[in-house]
């Protein structure tokens, strides 16, 4: 093509620049002139990233930007992992933005859900973390990125510190693209402690004067764990860990999952399970193992973000974790996502909603929570090659047919929970809410957090169904029924085709595991309460407040 | 075996343990005669209007007992039902069992783990909290004590703040609370500025055990273990102090000088500073030894009125 001109980004990014700069000292961007900048930075229709997940947040730079006037900035099409802050709808309320592409929402779910029926937001899709963070490299690459960083030195070179998340992904798909990047960062210093993120990729750099804002998500109170929970985790250490000899996996946030960690030191340890599972992690750090590591069970773990209050111990157990030359712990989402699909045998995680296929979701026809990283840990990875015994033993299960040399092995995908969950809301269902939300919004694929052929155990505090064994699906909906305890769905169920079922080992009651429920105690749960996760941690995890009961 | 395992396995929690288990804790083994228990049925009239189930022993466990040797009459609130609240039979039950006390010449030990009244039976709850106060002050005037143990994961709020306020001694361990009106219901009323009750260190630097037993809220701080409870228990029961105006009035002037003295304070340990606590910031991370050492010097102590 003759005449044409190649390099149109290059420019409009130094038009950017130029404009910018205008409002700065050198890289250098007062909060105060955030308005004048951004309206010199930012086109209206812009592609643009404004960094937050479930736990990090560009608080200021959000702020910000929901204040500007929308006849100058609009439009802007918002491509980020977390719609989490009031002021990430605000700006669609104003018409600052128009268009979204995400894939978390926890906070705001029921606001989003409101918008999004009233056509306020015009919605692209909702994405797994990494499918989003994949687009930003195909179809949907930010003509500008807001992030946050701990510090900046006055060359922009910046340090994420323990929550360095997205961060990286988010500036290598920018920057390397011709596109704009902005850091909010808590204080400039002479120098950074390590360099997360070099200088020549960020352009401007915002001195916030206080650190970004972190949600402790991933905290979950002992206290607070019931003796159900802890009936299934027995269930799932006896019934899956330890016949699979699971040792590399993935845990959900729930109750049900804080339960396993906690039972490891003392239920896994009667059942001599250390060293036989549970020595490598995709996870972030999560209070409720401290007990665990401590005890010597975990080998290595690595994270997709960090934990308020954690860093100290995690610095102090550089064995266990990724740490950076300075000590702190280094998080990267898109490389934990990607080891959680293809470098872990199970996942476990508890849902709100599963069906008679085994389909299970988090949306209720009001809330749409987005999905984060579940459905991307929570699925079978068919570009895996690389075989491990759990993976080998669930594809023969599932497969007998097929000569073992040419069989695929399977993923562990585990949903666990009570039949009956939050405010006594059955967890087994004729037909999942995010149908009705599909409906609703004229959405081509319903909100499914994992798929039912992706799903191979399902755990309740009525025994385990093991859905690798079901050979056809009838087997495969009386199995879950089996299990789906007083439910309407549970109390549908075939009992003649159930005991069967149970003869075969497909469903496993308590009994059938040697688990008696009476001692389903929480004397058994390695600490009861944030205080004694202190104590385990020798004083080194320091719980936020919200937490404390002292 | 990590250290927090085998904690576990030694120390029976107060805070985690049932009402039954609790009593079955601290009192001599084999000594408990229970007072209309689960077999007698007696629930209450009112909550199956409101379609929520009931309990035969209406959340209180009540009888006699002997602790240390020492004969007492003994109460346990179970917190895990109706948050341990008052309702009409829940309150009947403490009545009697203080007044039949007082005909026996008996002390009284009060587990309190409590919310308040229940606001299902929201009238009767607060004739039984006025009918309580009675039957204590009656009890103490006539020289014997009631100890309040108060470490449940309901606290201690409510009318159930002010029979803690009549007893004769409190023991408190660090999860127990104890306030009259509760972190949310200041909340709504004052404002988030006034009382985050989200803020749950917050929370415990106000009305959590260490402040009370700092402040002469509580007499005795223990850990929270049920030997420690028992211990603390059998320690208390050997004091006896009667119940007289004197006392009271000590008691009043103690309570005015502590208004003056902290009344500007927003937060518990600005209390403890002005108490002249070194260092009032590692105070809530302290274990009851370090705590106990750090303070005795400076607490307050009541005038066995509170």
């Amino acid at each position: 093509m003759p005449g044409k001109n190649w390099t149109t980004q290059k420019a409009a990014l130094a038009e950017r620049i130029d404009g910018g700069s205008r409002f700065a000292a050198g890289k250098r961007v007062q909060p105060g002139d955030l308005c004048a900048f951004f309206e010199a930075v930012l086109r209206p229709g812009d592609r643009v990233c404004l960094e937050g997940d479930n736990q990090k947040q560009a608080d200021l730079l959000a702020q910000a930007l929901a204040e500007l006037n929308p006849t100058r900035v609009n439009d802007l099409h918002m491509v980020q992992s977390g719609i989490v802050l009031p002021e990430h709808l605000d700006m669609f309320e104003k018409g600052i933005a128009k268009r979204l592409d995400y894939s978390y929402s926890g906070p705001q779910s029921a606001r989003i859900a409101r918008m999004l029926f009233s056509g306020k937001i015009e919605l692209g899709a909702v994405h797994t973390y990494l499918e989003l963070f994949a687009r930003y490299f195909i179809d949907l690459t930010p003509n500008v990125a807001l992030i946050a960083a701990v510090s900046a030195d006055r060359d922009g070179n910046l340090y994420t510190g323990p929550n360095t998340e997205d961060t990286p992904t988010v500036v290598e798909a920018t920057s390397y693209k011709s596109g704009l990047v902005v850091a909010q960062v808590g204080e400039i210093v002479e120098r950074v402690p390590r360099v997360d993120i070099p200088g020549d990729l960020v352009h401007f750099v915002v001195p916030a004067g206080k650190p970004f804002f972190v949600e402790p998500l991933f905290t979950r109170d002992p206290a607070a764990i019931t003796e159900t929970q802890i009936l299934t985790a027995m269930l799932a250490i006896k019934g899956i860990y330890a016949p699979y000899r699971v040792r590399r996996l993935n845990h959900g946030i729930g109750f049900n999952t804080a339960a396993i960690e906690l039972l490891l030191p003392t239920y896994g340890e009667k059942l001599g399970l250390r060293g036989q599972v549970c020595t490598h992690f995709a996870l972030n750090p999560h209070p409720s193992l401290i007990p665990a590591i401590e005890a010597g069970w975990v080998e290595q773990i690595h994270s997709f973000g960090s934990e308020v209050g954690m860093e100290d111990y995690i610095a102090a157990r550089s064995d266990v974790f990724f740490t950076g030359p300075d000590g702190s712990l280094r998080s990267n989402r898109a490389f934990c996502q990607t080891a959680g699909l293809y470098a872990c045998d199970m996942f476990i995680g508890s849902t709100l909603q599963i069906d008679l296929a085994g389909n299970s979701s988090t949306v209720t026809t009001s809330r749409v929570a987005g999905f984060g990283g579940a459905p991307n840990m929570g699925s079978d990875p068919h570009g895996r090659r690389h075989p491990s015994a759990p993976w080998l033993q669930a594809g023969k299960e599932a497969d007998d047919t097929t000569p073992p040399l040419l069989r695929r092995g399977r993923k562990l995908v585990v949903q666990i929970g009570e039949s009956f969950g939050a405010k006594n809301e059955p967890l087994f269902v004729e037909r999942l809410d995010a149908l009705s939300l599909a409906e609703k919004l004229n959405l081509e694929l319903a909100p499914v957090m994992v798929y039912a052929d992706d799903v191979t155990h399902i755990v309740t505090e009525e025994g385990i169904a093991n859905l690798l064994l079901c050979r056809d699906k009838n087997e495969h909906e009386q199995a879950i029924r089996g299990v789906a305890g007083y439910t309407e769905i549970g109390r549908q169920r075939d009992h003649k085709m159930v005991e069967r079922l149970r003869a075969r080992g497909v469903i496993q009651r308590p009994e059938d595991l040697g688990i008696d429920p009476l001692d389903a105690d929480r004397n058994l749960l390695a600490a009861r309460s944030m205080k004694d996760l202190m104590r385990a941690s020798g004083g080194l995890y320091q719980p936020p407040s919200r937490f404390r009961n002292w | 075996m990590s250290q927090a395992a085998t904690t576990t396995q030694r120390r029976v929690s107060w805070f985690e343990a049932t009402a039954r288990q609790r009593l079955a804790a601290l009192l001599d083994p084999g000594s408990f005669t229970e007072f209309l228990g689960p077999a007698a049925r007696e629930i209450s009239p009112h909550l199956a209007l409101f379609g929520l189930p009931a309990q035969f022993d209406d959340g209180i466990v009540i009888g006699q007992a002997k602790l240390g040797g020492h004969e007492v009459f003994a109460a346990a609130q179970e917190g895990r039902f109706m948050g341990g609240a008052f309702g009409e039979v829940h309150g009947a039950k403490l009545v009697g069992l203080l007044r039949a006390a007082k005909a026996a010449s008996r002390d009284a030990v009060l587990l309190l783990d409590t919310g308040g009244v229940r606001l299902q039976e929201a009238n009767a709850g607060e004739l039984a909290i006025s009918e309580i106060i009675r039957a204590i002050v009656d009890l103490r005037a006539e020289g014997n004590s009631v100890i309040g143990l108060i470490g449940g994961r309901a606290g201690c709020f409510g009318g159930g703040g002010i029979i803690a306020g009549c007893c004769t001694r409190l023991i408190v361990s660090e999860p127990g609370r104890i306030s009259v009106s509760g972190p949310e219901v200041i909340e709504t009323n004052r404002g988030v500025e006034e009382f985050d009750s989200q803020d749950r260190a917050f929370v415990w630097r106000t009305m959590g055990g260490k402040h009370r037993y700092l402040t002469g809220g509580a007499d005795c701080f223990v850990d929270d273990d049920t030997t420690a409870f028992r211990a603390a228990a059998i320690e208390t029961l050997a004091g006896r102090t009667p119940l007289t105006v004197s006392v009271l009035e000590a008691e009043q002037a103690r309570l005015k000088a502590r208004l003056k003295r902290f009344g500007a304070a927003k937060d518990g340990s600005e209390v403890w500073q002005a108490l002249g606590v070194t260092n009032p910031a590692s105070v809530p991370g302290m274990d009851t030894e370090e705590f106990l050492n750090a303070t005795k010097a400076v607490r307050e102590s009541a005038d066995d009125a509170r």
